[in-house]
């Protein structure tokens, strides 16, 4: 088990961009776009938020093989993280959650807002209703491309390397 | 199933695409990838580039699921793919190894990672994935009117035709270039575009150059570096779209590397125009096989070029090359029809004095201390500034250039026209008192607007 320290929660809550990962019985990889994170209180645990528009087979796997994986990227300098870990809940997201889903959108529209995504295309994705996944968080890898992509994930988590563009 | 056809815009690499892999523990693994190459209908090649869990995972189990955007709708579109088989010869593995260099080399990471292989997919299937995005709301996305793709099509086909008549009537090389370059800014709106010629010394030399201002002529770039450099080497026109989101990318690991200790020497070489390009597209300037130059375009569109753009820009660049070779095998001495002969300016000597000075050893001339031409260019001034201040000769023709073996011209394929286009901008540019002006085909000029101090020296050290 691996527990996110406050860096780490600042990255996932920063509008980061999120992809999550399942498989089905045999084996076929799938993927969606989630539509909001949240760390639990003792940072071993999160929820992700699926839309139900989108998510549906996504879910289903989840809910079978209980596996999950999930990468959290910085567009503006490709940092990086994938977390791996155990699903242990799967429902609807509660209207109380929807102003968290609401906050992501919001946030994700800003960062990619700078790279040619508009911000209306982005609150055009569809958001609600969301399955709520939660999950015990196993592994943390290191995702930034470079030499040590794919490593597990040693603190501290470094602050944005200067940009040129 | 969707035909890969349809979705061109999402294999421009301008958002990066999601691919997920699965162990066979049944363990899956999610990473941002660059780019996906579409091959064909049934096919997507992706690069392999380090040993990571994702390769690992499809050499194992080679099922895999790439979520792919376009960049002008911001749709999304879902491929199952089954590795089928990896590329590391050949055409395909080529093509995705330079294009990988092309953006390396302009972040000093060149030569620091290669592709290994080029994995080639096939797609099981391919979707639309419906329901990502809600409909418009006016109130945040207003409608706008876009040209059909008929209506952009006669355009672009008017277009072509009005260049292809300009290259047609150009009777000199400078204005073939010109002409062609402001016809590219005013009928299909490609505001910044340039043309390098190769010299002997196998470097590219930009001859003329539109939409940056009065710099950029004289810029060099050598052969196989950068984008220009590799279409010139490779012979074949390459395409880059969202250049700012790969540089990010390379710079990234480019970081990575030197927070590891192994930061790589060489330095960033900039980019040849706009420091902020986002599109950039080279075609080679081909008869038959030989290399007659490159014609260059730079937007700050992302997506300014695509493989229509490549295409019938490419029918263009056949007759532009045309163009130039039928300007550098021109008679030397024809009359140039009213209105060719570039107009003078003023003959009154000014009382300024302009300091020419020859460094020997480097085939250089600086004026004024700052950095003029160098090479046959720069021998050919000299030549010029030294007759003119011996007898006050300022008529000259080409052929004597040509008989003048101490220039150093080849024999076959001099460019000796693409020289003095270069000698005439540069002086332009940093000494506008002397010029160079065609009178005639294969005579020109000397007009000289000040005093002209000549100095000889073996090297600036």
């Amino acid at each position: 088990m691996a527990a996110l320290d406050l860096a780490l929660v600042e990255f996932l809550n920063s509008g980061v961009v999120l992809g999550c990962a399942s498989r089905d019985s045999r084996l076929v990889p799938r993927s969606t776009w989630p539509v909001g994170i949240r760390v639990e209180a003792s940072g071993e645990e999160v929820t992700l938020f699926l839309p139900v528009a989108t998510a549906e087979e996504v879910v289903a796997n989840l809910r079978d093989s209980r596996r999950i994986a999930i990468v959290a990227t910085a567009p503006a300098d490709h940092r990086s993280l994938q977390l791996k870990g155990q699903v242990l809940e799967e429902r609807l997201a509660t209207d109380d959650e929807r102003s968290q889903i609401d906050l992501y959108r919001a946030c994700l529209a800003r960062t990619l807002e700078p790279h040619g995504v508009p911000r209306a295309s982005v609150l055009r994705i569809a958001h609600w209703p969301a399955h709520a996944v939660r999950f015990r968080v196993e592994h943390v890898f290191v995702q930034t491309p470079g030499p040590v992509a794919g490593q597990p994930f040693q603190a501290p988590f470094r602050p944005p390397e200067p940009v040129r563009s | 199933m969707i035909s890969l056809r349809d979705i061109p815009e999402c294999f421009e690499g301008i958002i990066p695409a999601m691919m997920t892999t699965c162990s066979l523990e049944g363990e899956p693994n999610i990473t941002e990838i660059s780019q996906v190459h579409l091959v064909d209908d049934r096919h997507v090649a992706l690069s392999h580039q380090f040993f990571n869990k994702t390769q690992r995972n499809v050499r194992e189990n080679p099922y895999a699921s790439v979520l792919l955007f376009s960049p002008r709708t911001f749709d999304q579109y879902r491929l199952q793919l089954r590795l089928d088989h990896s590329e590391s010869e050949g055409a395909l593995f080529e093509e995705m190894a330079a294009r990988l260099q092309v953006i390396a080399s302009h972040t000093g990471m060149c030569g620091v990672f290669r592709l290994l292989s080029a994995d080639v997919y096939e797609v099981l299937s391919a979707e639309h994935v419906q329901g990502f995005l809600l409909p418009p709301d006016p109130r945040l996305d207003p409608p706008r009117r876009t040209a059909g793709r008929l209506e952009a099509m006669a355009r672009e086909l008017r277009g072509l035709q009005a260049i292809s008549g300009r290259v047609n009537r150009a009777v000199c090389l400078e204005g073939l270039l010109e002409s062609v370059l402001q016809a590219l800014d005013e009928e299909l709106g490609f505001r910044h575009s340039m043309v390098l010629l190769p010299d002997e010394r196998g470097r590219l030399v930009t001859t003329a150059s539109h939409g940056y201002g009065s710099g950029g002529v004289g810029a060099e770039v050598p052969m196989e570096e950068g984008l220009i450099g590799t279409v010139a080497a490779r012979k074949r026109p390459m395409r880059v779209a969202g250049v700012g989101a790969e540089l990010r990318y390379w710079r990234t690991i480019r970081a990575e590397l030197q927070h590891a200790g192994r930061a790589p020497a060489t330095q960033e070489i900039p980019l040849p125009g706009l420091p902020d390009a986002q599109a950039q597209l080279a075609l080679p300037l081909l008869i038959g096989d030989r290399l007659v130059g490159v014609l260059a375009l730079e937007s700050r569109e992302a997506m300014a070029f695509d493989v229509w753009t490549e295409t019938f820009l490419n029918i263009l660049a056949n007759q532009i090359a045309s163009g130039i070779d039928r300007a550098a095998s021109a008679d030397d001495e024809a009359e140039l029809p009213a209105g060719a002969a570039i107009a003078g300016g003023s003959q009154e000597p000014a009382p300024r004095t302009r300091v020419f000075q020859l460094f020997r050893n480097d085939d250089c001339i600086f004026v004024d201390g700052e950095y003029l031409i160098r090479n046959i260019p720069a021998k050919i001034l000299w030549k010029l500034l030294r007759a003119n201040a011996g007898n006050g000769r300022t008529e000259f023709s080409n052929r004597e250039l040509r008989l003048d073996d101490s220039l150093g011209l080849p024999e076959v394929r001099d460019n000796l026209e693409s020289r003095l286009i270069l000698l005439r901008k540069r002086l332009e540019e940093k000494c506008p008192e002397v010029q160079i002006r065609p009178v005639r085909r294969g005579r020109f000029e000397l007009q000289i607007g000040c005093r002209i101090d000549l100095q000889e020296k073996d090297s600036a050290a």
